[in-house]
Formats: structure tokens, sequence, C-alpha cells
């Protein structure tokens, strides 16, 4: 319980100095506001990259290190089936952006989720008693995943052309405009919390999947296939994953760096949280998604416009030393 | 019993192999020179130098040879004997790169002294990082370490690729090095010292690996626990090999700097932690001259099919615009088909095989 109160603490301090410093910096109460909700949709991306590093870390021991690709991919593949008017003429077929847009996150999921299947039925499989190798082998892959990416979709950054309703509304508090697809983002972002939640706390599968993060051998000896189970998650995982780049990629658009920006920090926050925890995993990515866009408020125009860039870091280095397993964590 | 031990000389006399190695390596520069008539000292211009003929050009592609050997050794060190991986070891070998290149652009010392002092402070940097990151981490699970050195390693090149004083992406070339370091003037002096670099890290990781320490590393290697109940302080010796293996790579960084003349991000980019991986990895993990093998192997590689296509049905591809593509596959095949690498298989082969007496 001591530990416990010492994690809360921390959080509370580090999100009350966030706050401070957002406060000191912005003119007016929409100021603020925007500062927030920036932040918050940052965190749920962060959120839908890091869950599934997190689960499946805490339930297979493999830290898949090919996340950010999914995400980039999600990206990619939203950004072509939203503007596809060659080939396929989808926006002839669809001409509805926004039912469209639906079309291509399923399309991004799709496509992420099936080729987490693949990675972990034809490759990962078979390094279940080399761990070490695990984590070489998604290493490697998302740098395949990389240079296939830049040989279909060259390394030219595309960015969100086409507009939609969703998009481009915007709602008005405090005297300033607000997006409503931040607002958007982070409702569903929330809603995908409580419903992963929902899914560990409240089902079957749920049991299992936790049971296994405490004691795979054990599971399996109760006769459950938890070969299955990994399957199952893994592919999930990077569902998720592809769902985060395919929904951000109507702001961020799409581009080479993506991956490997969200993985760094999806890792920040999951060693941030205590790796395997779920609760740690949903609090951490709020907590530096909301610190980076602090952060990047702060530096506009100073000399130091690095700062946003090391600020996952920072802050990872800052919980470490108070609580070296994260703030959920078990100690090893 | 005591057993005799043979002293350092006649051990190293003892391997033939490299002897002869050595002489090659050495001789390599006049030999080249020789066959294609050219100079290894370059072409006299007035009193200054032009590094022009193919022995010169040539020692460029063996020094580059010895930096990323040395830069594969150390990983090796990390990886193969002391069971720890690092995905961030582009982080020592970029860093001793800036911390020298800084320390010749902006103090206004003699450029031999500034030379001197900023490869010390370039290793000496390595040590403390290494440090750092270790006792962070190294309480925690394995994993820990690994993707902390990761992120700590990219923000790094994220932060310099944007930080004013290392002006930022475009990095900046170092103009006036020390006359005798110098490899636009006086490159047969570069590849000697980066031969030599290369030579003594061999011998002292094999050094390291055969003593008491190295024993209690693989012990940590093959289970740390039970390493741990035995006695051993299992943190301090883990803590010792990635501070030894920082500072090699840091050597190896400060290399790469004198050789290109260039200090930018990219020194700290991901290929410089990928490339030592895969050339481990190929080589053979925890063999004494597999990383070896594997960086000269795989450079040399590149050196050839930079310049080569291949033709799938009427596309014409050529390598280079692949390399990366192809270096991925055959990481992942590595890794699934061939773990033990070159040398282990050898080995492991060798020792199936029935002896002939």
């Amino acid at each position: 319980m001591v530990r416990r109160r010492a994690s809360l603490l921390a959080i509370i301090g580090i999100m009350v100095f966030l706050i401070g410093v957002a406060l000191l910096n912005s003119n007016s109460a929409g100021d603020f506001g925007i500062t927030m909700l920036s932040g918050l949709f940052q965190g749920m991306l962060l959120f839908l990259v890091a869950s599934g590093l997190s689960i499946v870390f805490g339930l297979m021991d493999v830290l898949n290190l090919a996340q950010g690709s999914y995400f980039m991919l999600g990206a990619y593949v939203a950004y072509d089936v939203q503007h596809a008017g060659g080939v396929v003429d989808l926006i002839s077929v669809i001409p509805d952006p926004n039912l469209r847009f639906v079309v291509a996150v399923v399309a991004a999921v799709a496509v992420g989720s099936l080729l987490g299947y693949v990675l972990e039925r034809g490759l990962l499989r078979s390094l279940y008693s080399r761990p070490i190798f695990q984590l070489v082998l998604t290493f490697g892959v998302s740098l395949v995943a990389l240079e296939l990416i830049k040989v279909i979709w060259t390394t030219t950054p595309y960015s969100w052309t086409e507009l939609f309703g969703v998009r481009e509304s915007f709602f008005e508090l405090f005297g300033q405009r607000f997006s409503t697809y931040r607002l958007f983002v982070v409702g569903m972002g929330i809603a995908l919390i409580v419903a992963i939640a929902l899914l560990l706390q409240r089902t079957r599968i749920g049991i299992i999947i936790r049971a296994g993060v405490e004691d795979r051998e054990m599971v399996q000896a109760l006769g459950i296939n938890v070969r299955a189970v990994f399957t199952l998650v893994f592919t999930l995982g990077c569902g998720v994953a592809a769902l985060g780049g395919s929904i951000a990629a109507p702001f961020l658009g799409a581009s080479t760096t993506l991956g490997n920006v969200f993985l760094l920090q999806a890792i920040a926050v999951v060693v941030l949280g205590g790796m395997g925890s779920y609760a740690g995993t949903a609090v951490g990515s709020l907590l530096v998604g909301i610190a980076i866009t602090v952060a990047q408020d702060t530096a506009i125009g100073t000399a130091f416009t690095a700062l946003p860039s090391i600020t996952p870091m920072l802050l990872l280095v800052l919980v470490l030393l108070i609580r070296p397993s994260g703030l959920f964590g078990n100690s090893r | 019993m005591a057993i005799p031990q043979a002293s350092f000389i006649s051990r190293l006399l003892r391997d033939k192999w490299f002897i002869f190695l050595l002489i090659a390596l050495v001789a390599f520069p006049f030999v080249v020179g020789l066959l294609t008539d050219s100079s290894p000292f370059g072409v006299a211009r007035g009193d200054r130098m032009i590094m022009r003929g193919e022995s010169v050009r040539w020692q460029a592609v063996l020094i580059e040879v010895y930096i990323l050997a040395i830069l594969a050794m150390s990983y090796n060190l990390l990886f193969g004997f002391t069971g720890v991986i690092s995905f961030g070891h582009a982080l020592f070998f970029g860093t001793a790169g800036y911390v020298l290149g800084l320390m010749l652009e902006y103090t206004p010392l003699d450029t031999t002294l500034a030379f001197g002092l900023g490869a010390v402070a370039a290793i000496a940097v390595c040590a403390l990082l290494g440090l750092v990151i270790g006792l962070v981490t190294l309480r925690l699970k394995g994993v820990y370490f690994t993707i902390f050195t990761l992120a700590v390693a990219e923000m790094f090149f994220i932060f310099l690729g944007r930080w004013q004083l290392t002006r930022a992406e475009d990095g900046f070339a170092i103009t006036d090095l020390p006359m005798w370091i110098d490899p636009s003037q006086n490159r047969i002096s570069v590849y000697y010292i980066a031969l030599a670099a290369a030579f003594l890290t061999f011998f002292f990781i094999r050094r390291l690996v055969n003593s008491p320490t190295g024993a209690v590393l693989k012990a940590i290697r093959e289970n740390e626990d039970r390493a741990q109940s035995m006695g051993y302080n299992t943190i301090n010796y883990k803590l010792l090999s990635i501070v030894v293996a920082g500072m090699l790579a840091g050597v190896a960084g400060l290399l790469q700097v004198v050789l290109n003349k260039k200090v930018g991000p990219e020194i700290l980019g991901i290929a410089y932690t990928v490339d030592p991986l895969l050339m481990t990895i190929i080589g053979g993990i925890g063999t004494f001259i597999g990383p070896v093998i594997g960086a000269s192997g795989l450079h040399l590689l590149d050196v050839f099919l930079r310049d080569a296509t291949v033709r799938i049905g009427g596309l014409v591809i050529d390598i280079a615009s692949i390399w990366a593509l192809l270096l991925g596959v055959i990481f992942i095949l590595v890794v699934i088909v061939f773990p033990l690498g070159i040398i282990g298989t050898w080995q492991r082969w060798r020792m199936k095989r029935p002896k002939r007496e």
C-alpha cells in the first residue's frame, strides 16, 4: 500500500507540474483547453500503440518492437483507402467521405491484424524457446517493414488532403475553436480503454489472459491452449496499433518517421507505467501525451525547440528514479 | 598445482593465423600499390597530398572494416559474452564522435591538444553513459536495458538532429585535424592506427573473456540467478561489461569521425546499431572472430554490390536502393534459420565430427 501511495503521489505530482506549466504558458482558458485537448489526443494515440505492447509483453514476454510499424502501416492504408480514386475507384463507390473514413479505418485494422497474425504464426512461433531472439526478430521485422513501406509508398510524406465532416468541424468554448475530431479521438480512446478493461476483467478470455500474465505454465497445465491465446492477443495488439495509425492519419498524415516516433514514445509509456500493467499503460499514455504537448507549447519560439523530442525520456528517467519498476509494476 | 602461465607474447605467437593476417594487413597498402601501380601515400601536389589511386581507395575501405569490426566486437562482448542486448549501440558510437567534433570545433586549443583531450573526453563520456544507463536499468529484467538503450539512442539522434549547437541535421565538417591523423593528407597513418586499434580490441576482449571476470560474465549469460546465488554481484559485472563495451564502441566512433572528417546525426542513427547486431549474429554470437568476419564480410559485400544492378523481368533494380531491405531480410533469415552464425555453426560441425587419431 505504501508503494501504491508513492506511485499515486508521483502521478499527481507530475500532473500538477504539467498543468501548472501549461497554465503559466497560456494566455486564456481557451489556450489552456487546447493544450489539454491536444495532450489527451496525443495520449490516446500513444495508448493505442502502447496497450498492445504492454499486454503482449505481460502475457508472452515478447516485446514487439514492430508495433510502431503497424501504427505506420495503419496510417498508410487509411490514407490510401480514403484517397483511392485510381484503379479501385472507391471515391465514386462511396461518395460520402465520412463513410469512406469508416471504411478506411476498418481496412487498416484488418490489414494490421492480418499481418500481426502472419508475424506471430509465421515467424515468432518458432522462437518461443529462444526469447532473446524474439526481441531481435521483431527489431528486424520493424526494419524490413520500414524498407517495404519506403518501396511501396516512397519516402515522401503524405498529408491528408480530403476534408470530411468530423475532421473539419469545430466547436467554440472560452472564445477558442476546438477541433471536434480531436475530441472524437479522445472519446474513442476512452471507450477503448474501458472496452479493453472490460474484456480483461469480465470475459472468460480476459481471465485467461490475466492468468497467463501471472503464470503461463499453470494456465497451460489447466488444459488451456495458451498458444492460441498468444496468437489472439498478438493479432489484437497489432490491429489496435493499426487502428491508432488510421485515426491519427487525418491529423498527422502518413510518413516513414511515424513508426519510430510512436514506438519510442510507447516504449517510454510502457516502461513508465510498469511493464505488463494495463492500468499503468493507460495512465502512462496520458501523462506522456500531455507532457509532450506541454513541452511543445513551452518550447515554441525558444532556443530549445528540441525539447519535446526528449520529453518522454526525461519523464521516464524521473519515474524510474522514484519507482524503478514503473508506476504500476512489480519489482521484478 | 600451479599451472605455468604462458606469457602474453608467447601465447600471441602461438596464434599463427593472426601473425599471418597481421603481416598481410600491414603490407596491404603497399601490395595494392605495387599491383595497381599507385602510391600508398597518395599523389603529392606541392606540399599537399591528394588522395588518389587504388591503394588509397582500398585503405579507406579497410579502415571502415576495422571500425565496424571494433564496433561489432564491442557489441559481442555485451550480447555474446554477457547476454545483455543493447539496441542502442549507436549511442556510444555517435556520442564519442560528437564529443570529439565539438572539442575540435569549439575549443581554442592547439589541434593536437584538442584532439587528444577530445578523444579522452569522448571515451570518458561513453563510460559515463554506460554506467548511468546500466545503473538505471540493470536491476530490472534484461529487456528494460534493451529498450532503454533503444529509446535513449533514438532520442539522442532526434535531439542532436535539431540542436543548434551541433548544427542540427547538417552536422559540421571537421576542418583541422592534426596532420598525423588527417585522412586526406596522411591516410596510411590512419590505416595503421585503425588496424592497431582493431587488433588490440580483439586481444583485449579475448583476454577479458578468458579471465576469471570473463568466466563470471559467461555465467551471467547462461544463468544470471545462479551466478547471483553463487555470491557474485552480477550487477557490477554487467556494469563492467557495458562500460567496457561502450568505451570500445566510442573508439570506433572516434575513428569514424576521423575518417569521414564530419560529425552529423547519422553517426547516431539506427544503422550503427543494426550493423554490429547483424554482423555479430552472422559471424557467430559469443565467438571471438565471428564479429570480425561478419563485419568484413558485410562491409565488403556492401562495397562490391553498391554499383551492381539486378534484372527481374523488365525491371532493373540497383542494389544500393534496396540494400537496407536486403539486410533486413538477411537479418530475419539468420535469426530464424542460422542463429549460431558462421563461426558458431562451423564450431558445432567440428565438435560433432569424429576425431581422427
